[in-house]
C-alpha cells in the first residue's frame, strides 16, 4: 500500500473513533502545553533577568559590613577571604568614614556612593503607609543609579528635604497618584518629591544627611552599604582583590576573619541564572512526566483500537493487506494522534506561557510574548516539542501496531 | 477419487490440518487430496464440523497445512511467509463471506477500492474499476452509502464487487447466502453463476445446503475431515 493511502486510512481511523482519539489527544495536549509553557516561561525569566542585570550595571560592587550574604562575594571566593561571620566580636562591625577614606585611595574605583536605609512611616492626605527609605550621597548617586527617570530630576548635591520615589509609590501606593513637587510626610517631616523613577519599586531616595535625621538607630558617618563603581569593568576581579586587601589591612582582619562583604552584580547574575535554570529544568521534568502519561495514554488507546479492529484487520489481510500495510496504518494513526495533540498543545502552551507571567504579576508579559522577540525564541521549542510528540506517539503505538500486523487472518476473522 | 483432467488451478495434496485443543490433537482435515480445475464452479458441502471451513482457509491461503501441500497455480504455498501469502491472496483470490465482512466506516465504493489500494493500483484506474464493478452488481446509486445504510442483499453484492475488484482467478464464497432470505439468496447465487458463465472465474463455494450446491458444477462432499465424494451436480 502506498504511503499516502496508509496515511488516509490512519486519518480515517482517528476520525472514526472520535471520543477515544480526542481523549488520547487531550492527554498529549496537556503534556505538550505544560512543556511549552514552562520552557517559554524559563526563557522569559532568563531574558528578563539578563535585561535587569544588564541595567543594574556589571561595573558595580556592593560593600557591606559583617558576614557574607547568601549571594555575597565573600562566600564564593576561591581563597575564602571575606566569608567569615562576625558574631564572636564584641564591637559592632560597621563600615564608616575611615573605610571610605581607604576606598578613596584606590585608583581603580571611579565612584563611591554611601547609603543607609530603614523603614519609615509615610503620610499623604490622611493616608498612612510604611516604606523603605534609602539615604544616598546626592553628589554621586546619579552616577551609579541605572534606573531612568519617568518624571522630574535626580537628587542634587545641594538638596536636603527632597525625595525621589519609585514608580509604584507614585502610582499605586496611595489612593491618588503622586507627582513632582507634591509633598509627603515621612516620619513627621515634610518632603517634596523632585523625581519619579521609571520602575515598579517602592523605594524612596533622599540625601543621606537628611536620612540620618529621620531614621532611628543610625549613626552619622556609618553606612549600611557602599556602592562602588569600578573604573575598568573587565578588571572587576582584580579591583575586588585590591579593595579586599586594603580594607583587610585597615580593619586588621585577614583571610577567613574578614568582617566585610563585597558582592558584584555579575556574580549575583550568574547565581540567579543558575537558580532559574535549575528551576526550569525541574519544572520541565514535571511537565515531561505529564507528556509521558500522555504517551502511555496513546499506547493504551492503540491497544484498545487493535482489539476493536481485530476483525477489520482480518478482513484487510484476507483481501491482500500485508503485515507492513497494517503496521504502517497503526503507526501513522499513533503518530497522527501525537501530531494533533502536539499541535494543539503548542497553541495552548503559547497561550499559557502568555498568561503565566500575567498571573505572576507582570501584566506586560502577555503582550511581550506575542511580540516578535517572544515568539521568535520559542520556535525551536515548538518544533522540538512537535517532533517529540510525533515520535512519542509512534513509539507508544509501536507495540500495539506490531501486534496488529502480526495477527493471523484466520484468527482475526473469527474474532467477534 | 476421479477428477477430470485439465488445467488445475489449485491442488491439495494429502493435506492435514491438526489443532491442539488442550492435551488433545484434533484433526480438522485428514489427508485431503483434491484438484480444482480452472473455470470450475465448485460447491464444498459438509455438515458442521466436517472441516469445510478449515479447507476454505487453506484454499484461500489464509492458513497453511500442518502436513501436506497446497499448490496455487502450481506454486506451493505451504511454506510461504505471511506477507507473501497476503500478496498472493490479493492477486489471486476474492473472498465473499457469510457476514459480508465489509469495513463499516467505509462506503461501498471505498470497500471495493480497498483491495486495489493494497495491490497499489494507480488511483484513477482503481476508481474507474471500482465504479465499473459496482455498476456490474447493480449498485450504481448506492456507491457512497455506508454498509449500515444498505440491506443484507446489497451488502453481499458489495462484498461480491470487492471480491472481483482485483480481477482474481478464484472467487471463494463462504456460505454466501447464510445471512440472507431465500429470494435475496437466490439473487446472489444467480449473480455468482453469471460470473462463472460470463467472466469464466473459478468459483469455490462452501455451504452446508444441498439446494444451494445445485448452482455449482462440481460438488465436493466432506465428512469428518475427509473427502467422501466428488461429483458433477445434476441439473
Amino acid at each position: 500500500m502506498r504511503f499516502f493511502k496508509a496515511f488516509k486510512h490512519a486519518l480515517s481511523m482517528v476520525m472514526h473513533s472520535k471520543l477515544r482519539s480526542w481523549l488520547t489527544i487531550l492527554g498529549i495536549v496537556i503534556g505538550v502545553a505544560a512543556v511549552i509553557a514552562i520552557v517559554s516561561l524559563g526563557q522569559t525569566l532568563q531574558q528578563t533577568m539578563n535585561t535587569q542585570f544588564d541595567a543594574l550595571g556589571g561595573d558595580l560592587l556592593t560593600l557591606r559590613a559583617g558576614a557574607s550574604q547568601a549571594y555575597g562575594f565573600g562566600g564564593g571566593r576561591p581563597d575564602g577571604s571575606g566569608s567569615t561571620s562576625s558574631s564572636a566580636t564584641t564591637k559592632p562591625i560597621v563600615i564608616d568614614k575611615t573605610d571610605i577614606q581607604v576606598l578613596r585611595g584606590i585608583p581603580d574605583i571611579l565612584v563611591i556612593n554611601t547609603q543607609i536605609s530603614g523603614k519609615a512611616d509615610l503620610y499623604y492626605v490622611a493616608k498612612k503607609g510604611s516604606g523603605t527609605v534609602t539615604g544616598v550621597d546626592p553628589a554621586t548617586w546619579y552616577r551609579i543609579s541605572t534606573t531612568k527617570m519617568s518624571d522630574g530630576r535626580m537628587l542634587g548635591p545641594t538638596d536636603s528635604n527632597v525625595i525621589v520615589i519609585g514608580g509604584r509609590i507614585a502610582t499605586s501606593f496611595f489612593d491618588t497618584n503622586l507627582g513632582v513637587n507634591q509633598l509627603i510626610t515621612i516620619n513627621d517631616r515634610l518632603f517634596r518629591i523632585v523625581g519619579i523613577l521609571d520602575d515598579s519599586s517602592n523605594s524612596i531616595y533622599m540625601p543621606i544627611n537628611t536620612a540620618y535625621e529621620i531614621l532611628d538607630d543610625k549613626t552619622k558617618d556609618v553606612y549600611d552599604t557602599v556602592i562602588i563603581k569600578v573604573r575598568y569593568e573587565d578588571q572587576l576581579d582584580a579591583t575586588i582583590e585590591t579593595i579586599t586587601n586594603k580594607l583587610s589591612i585597615k580593619r586588621h582582619v585577614f583571610g577567613k576573619k574578614a568582617d566585610f562583604t563585597i558582592s558584584s552584580n555579575k556574580e549575583r547574575q550568574a547565581q540567579r541564572a543558575e537558580m532559574t535554570s535549575s528551576l526550569t529544568t525541574f519544572l520541565t521534568a514535571i511537565a515531561a512526566v505529564a507528556l509521558l502519561v500522555g504517551a502511555v495514554g496513546i499506547a493504551n488507546s492503540m491497544f484498545t483500537s487493535v482489539l476493536e479492529k481485530t476483525k477489520e484487520i482480518g478482513i484487510m489481510k484476507a483481501i491482500g493487506a500485508r503485515n507492513t500495510d497494517i503496521l504502517a496504518m497503526f503507526l501513522m494513526n499513533a503518530g497522527l494522534i501525537g501530531f494533533i495533540g502536539g499541535g494543539l498543545g503548542v497553541i495552548f502552551g503559547i497561550f499559557l506561557s502568555g498568561f503565566l507571567p500575567a498571573l505572576m504579576g507582570d501584566t506586560a508579559g502577555m503582550l511581550t510574548r506575542f511580540g516578535s522577540s517572544g515568539i521568535g525564541t520559542s520556535v525551536n521549542t515548538i518544533l522540538l516539542t512537535l517532533g517529540l510528540s510525533i515520535i512519542l506517539g509512534m513509539l507508544s503505538g509501536a507495540i500495539p501496531a506490531y501486534k496488529a500486523s502480526k495477527l493471523r487472518p484466520v484468527d482475526a476473522l473469527r474474532y467477534e | 477419487m476421479k477428477q477430470k483432467k485439465g488445467d488445475v488451478i489449485l491442488r491439495l495434496k494429502d493435506v492435514w490440518k491438526t489443532y491442539r485443543m488442550g492435551e488433545v490433537d484434533v484433526h480438522a482435515l485428514r489427508g485431503i487430496t483434491v484438484d480444482i480445475m480452472r473455470g470450475d464452479f465448485i460447491a464444498i458441502i459438509g455438515a458442521s464440523g466436517s472441516g469445510k471451513s478449515t479447507m476454505m482457509n487453506l484454499i484461500g491461503c489464509l492458513d497453511i497445512p500442518t502436513k501436506g501441500d497446497v499448490f496455487l497455480n502450481s506454486q506451493n504455498i505451504s511454506h510461504l511467509s505471511e506477507s507473501d501469502l497476503a500478496s498472493l491472496r490479493g492477486k489471486t483470490i476474492g473472498f465473499i463471506f457469510q457476514q459480508y465482512n465489509l469495513i463499516h466506516s467505509m462506503t461501498a465504493f471505498e470497500n471495493v477500492l480497498l483491495p486495489l489500494e493494497f495491490l497499489e493500483y494507480d488511483d484513477a484506474e482503481a476508481k474507474k474499476q471500482a465504479k465499473e464493478i459496482l455498476t456490474l452488481v447493480g449498485l450504481t446509486d448506492k456507491m457512497h452509502h455506508l454498509p449500515s445504510q444498505l440491506s443484507g442483499g446489497q451488502q453481499q453484492r458489495v462484498s461480491i464487487a470487492r471480491s472481483l475488484a482485483g480481477d482474481p482467478d478464484i472467487i471463494l464464497a463462504d456460505e454466501p447466502t447464510g445471512a440472507l432470505d431465500s429470494v435475496t439468496g437466490n439473487e446472489v447465487l444467480t449473480m455468482l453463476h453469471k460470473l462463472w458463465k460470463d467472466k469464466k472465474k473459478t468459483i469455490i463455494m462452501v455451504t452446508h445446503d444441498h439446494n444451494i450446491a445445485k448452482y455449482a458444477h462440481t460438488k465436493i462432499e466432506l465428512k469428518d475431515g475427509k473427502v467422501m465424494k466428488i461429483s458433477e451436480v445434476e441439473k
